[in-house]
């Protein structure tokens, strides 16, 4: 019988840094995901902790991870963890030469296509706002028949934001002649700027609406590799800077990041099972033996030594919503929640409150193993990662890839 | 979550699918699965909605695979593009591509002459909308049925059922004879069925879907005989695999398919389980030798993996490289069209760049047609797994 030291489940930022930190450790791997995750949708940047309760800004990362309430799952991880794993995180991504800048102890404000700022840690250096920081004249630049990338609307917003009111800003376009067809996207532009025509052709457009030395804010559509070879490329023609600004789905930043990690996993000889839909586990002794994936044809069975459980929240289908429970399927893990339903949302949308129902969960011990109400570890070799933890709403505090990377580190480091 | 639920309204709209679709990436005419699919199926449900780029999906299946919702995107395409076809006429050039088993048939009688008859009218064929440049495959001089009626093979109490397939059958049969001679190293003989037909892709492909249909009653009562009486059916080509046991289940309603696709195996998966259960005949012999490998979309579309990878990885010298390159862009038939042609290549461009790349000139794969465009578009010798675990069977005992 083939028997690996690890299952990972789940192919998401969490499952995938679990996965990476196991073949680090010399384990072998098998990672069973279903669809591709959500860094494409849009996972390109790294939150660590964003706002406080009350909807307050962290002065920084660092700051913020010390205000975590009891439950959160930064507060069983710890800090020297989460230092290591964005350090571990770091150094695959400088490895696979898509390096990321940034660190714990500052917050970096990036512009949004609406023109507004967002609180991150880690970005790729596409989206560096160094120079932009530094600028007094600003050009924002859109592309004919780009849809969601606005230029004016992002120079309008920009004076009323206090830090970039005083700047001047400029706004050009240049036509990629991609309106043939489809409507056009980002990752359109991004695949025009892949080929080495497209680019060309961009740079011979660009030079006719921006001046050299500019700096010059631009939709995500720097290439679709995980590399900064078009960033470089057009850089060094123009003799500007280029910031990214974070956008909507589909995610060219997180497309990158996604690929690279899965190249990462395969060079090091992870096993990837694709379409796996995982149903159901066999336990012996507080012990999991095998999971079982639940396929159109037959079930298949997985046996590792360790399992890491990291297929996602109610998104995901790594929890499913039923009226006044929470069920976890694949081990039937107990998920606290409260048994009227109506208290599980926060019916003010725009609230400084986080939702009830993001911080529904699975409930773990320092190692991230899964708790019982009395808090005893339930399966000693389970290990659980990512937006299936309780205690923490990704979106309302910005902490969604801080969280994945952290815990699923901490899973691999733990078994 | 079972994957034969055809419901558009389970898509978030969260545009993976787009990220994902190969044909996107080559082509800007196609508008994306995620708006051909599940957008405008909840229009198609309602009336009558005509989408004209709905026939650039090639049915590779990619954004079923990054959906994060389990949405089975392309059989939307495939049931939509159906419907297109139910008050319309085909074109001569999607009938010949779509009935390659019946043109096989016709040609059986004299495969030279059909194959010299083929080359004399690739510029006919390019008349009717076939590229002249497309790979498309020759004639075996002899079937893989005829070969098999005489075979001698040794007879054991373990048996398994043949399902060969048009491509194996007609074009490739070499495939089939491997299959046979591995399965009898492990003591195990083979029976193939005379009424098995096509199993439909190639149909459903071009919207010929009652057809399919017709195909898929026949076959899923055999195979259903079969597996009732307690014998595992093994078939060497994915998309066949992928059509027998998902397809069917997504694009009909056919009773019995559920059950006997427990026992349907691939080749490579089914000598993995033998292996788990110390079964598998592991004389292998060492080849010293070096090969690319490409993984054909509807393999990894199965949720088993890469199984002929690790079947390899059992034969001692063999340096297996997985080109993890994406999709070869001939999605079937698809790459055989005069207007398809080009995006195909281009789909298939970064594969044949990796292969070439790699120096290595033999590439494995179980897809049939996804053998023909690599050797084609890469300028490399290509081959089914099988043929090597065969070959490494014959090494041990030299």
């Amino acid at each position: 019988m083939r028997e690996y030291d690890i299952v990972v489940i789940g192919g998401g930022l969490a499952g995938l840094m679990a996965a990476a930190a196991a073949t680090k450790r010399g384990k072998k791997v098998t990672l069973l995901s279903l669809g591709s995750g959500t860094l494409t949708i849009g996972g390109g940047i790294v939150d660590v902790m964003g706002y406080l309760e009350g909807g307050i800004p962290a002065a920084t990362p660092s700051a913020g991870l010390l205000q975590v309430g009891e439950g959160h799952p930064y507060k069983k991880i710890g800090r020297p963890a989460i230092e290591e794993s964005i350090r571990f995180f770091k150094e695959i991504c400088e490895q696979e030469g898509y390096s990321y800048i940034g660190n714990l102890d500052k917050t970096q404000w990036i512009p949004t296509a609406a023109g507004t700022l967002k609180p991150t840690c880690l970005v790729p250096k596409t989206m560096d706002t160094t120079e932009l920081k530094k600028a007094d004249k600003v050009t924002v630049l859109g592309f004919d028949a780009l849809k969601d990338f606005y230029p004016s609307l992002i120079a309008k917003n920009f004076k009323k934001i206090p830090a970039f009111a005083q700047k001047e800003y400029e706004v050009v376009m240049v036509d990629p002649k991609l309106s043939e067809g489809r409507d056009v996207t980002a990752l359109d532009v991004a695949r025009w700027l892949d080929t080495e025509e497209g680019l060309a052709s961009c740079i011979e457009k660009m030079r006719n609406v921006i001046d050299s030395g500019s700096v010059v804010i631009i939709p995500p559509v720097l290439g679709t590799r995980p590399d900064y070879a078009v960033k470089e490329k057009l850089e060094k023609a123009l003799g500007c800077h280029f910031i990214e600004t974070a956008s909507v789905p589909p995610s060219i930043t997180g497309l990158r990041l996604r690929t690279m990690l899965v190249r990462y996993l395969k060079k090091n000889g992870v096993r990837i099972v694709e379409q796996a839909i995982v149903a159901k586990s066999i336990v012996e002794d507080g012990k999991c033996v095998a999971v079982i994936t639940e396929g159109v044809d037959r079930e298949r069975t997985y046996y590792a030594k360790s399992f890491i459980l990291a297929n996602g929240g109610f998104y995901g289908g790594g929890l499913l919503a039923e009226p006044g429970k929470v069920i976890e399927p694949i081990f039937n893990l107990p998920v606290e929640a409260p048994t009227d339903h109506e208290l599980w949302a926060n019916y003010s949308l725009f609230s400084s409150e986080a939702q009830p129902f993001a911080k529904l969960g699975l409930d773990v011990d320092e190692k991230m193993r899964p708790l019982d109400a009395n808090g005893k570890v339930l399966l000693n070799n389970v290990y659980v990662a990512g937006r299936n933890l309780r205690g923490y709403d990704f979106s309302f505090e910005k902490s969604g890839n801080g969280v994945a990377i952290a815990s699923g580190y901490q899973a691999a480091m733990s078994v | 979550m079972k994957k034969h639920h055809n419901n558009p309204d389970s898509c978030t709209a969260c545009t993976v699918c787009i990220a994902n679709c190969p044909v996107t990436a080559a082509t800007r005419k196609f508008r994306g699965p995620k708006m051909v699919g599940p957008t405008l199926e909840r229009m198609r449900l309602s009336q009558d909605d005509i989408e004209p780029s709905l026939e650039y999906c090639s049915n590779c299946k990619n954004c079923d695979m990054s959906c994060p919702s389990g949405v089975p995107i392309s059989t939307l395409n495939m049931l939509a593009r159906a419907k297109y076809f139910k008050n319309r006429k085909r074109s001569l050039r999607d009938w010949i591509l779509s009935h390659g088993e019946k043109m096989a048939k016709l040609s059986a009688a004299t495969p030279g002459m059909a194959n010299f008859g083929m080359k004399m009218s690739r510029g006919i064929l390019k008349k009717i909308g076939i590229s002249d440049k497309a790979p498309l495959p020759a004639y075996a001089s002899k079937s893989f049925s005829k070969l098999f009626k005489n075979l001698k093979q040794t007879s054991y109490p373990d048996k398994v059922v043949f399902y060969p397939g048009c491509f194996i059958n007609y074009n490739d049969p070499q495939v089939g004879m491997d299959f046979v001679a591995v399965m009898q190293a492990n003591k195990l003989e083979v029976i193939v069925e005379e009424d098995f037909v096509c199993c439909g892709s190639p149909l459903v492909v071009n919207g010929f879907l009652d057809e399919a249909e017709e195909n898929a009653k026949q076959n899923v009562q055999i195979l259903k005989k079969w597996t009732d009486k307690g014998y595992p059916i093994i078939t060497c080509c994915t998309s066949c695999g992928l059509m027998l046991k998902q397809e069917y289940q997504e694009l009909f309603h056919i009773e019995g398919v559920a059950e006997y696709a427990k026992h349907l195996y691939d080749a490579d998966e089914f000598l993995l389980d033998l292996h788990d259960q110390g079964r598998l005949n592991t004389n292998f012999g060492t080849l010293n030798e070096k090969y690319m490998y490409h993984a054909p979309c509807h393999l990894r579309a199965q949720g088993m993996g890469l199984p002929g990878v690790e079947l390899l990885a059992l034969i001692p010298g063999l340096d297996v490289q997985d080109a993890d390159a994406g999709c070869c862009g001939i999605s079937g038939n698809y790459g055989f069209k005069d207007d398809k042609y080009d995006i195909s290549m281009e789909i298939g461009s970064g594969l044949f760049k990796a292969i070439k790349d790699s120096g290595r000139d033999t590439v494995v794969s179980e897809c049939g047609t996804c053998r023909l465009q690599i050797g084609h578009g890469a300028n490399v010798k290509t081959l089914h797994p099988l043929t090597l675990v065969r070959k490494s069977y014959e090494a041990y005992h030299k």
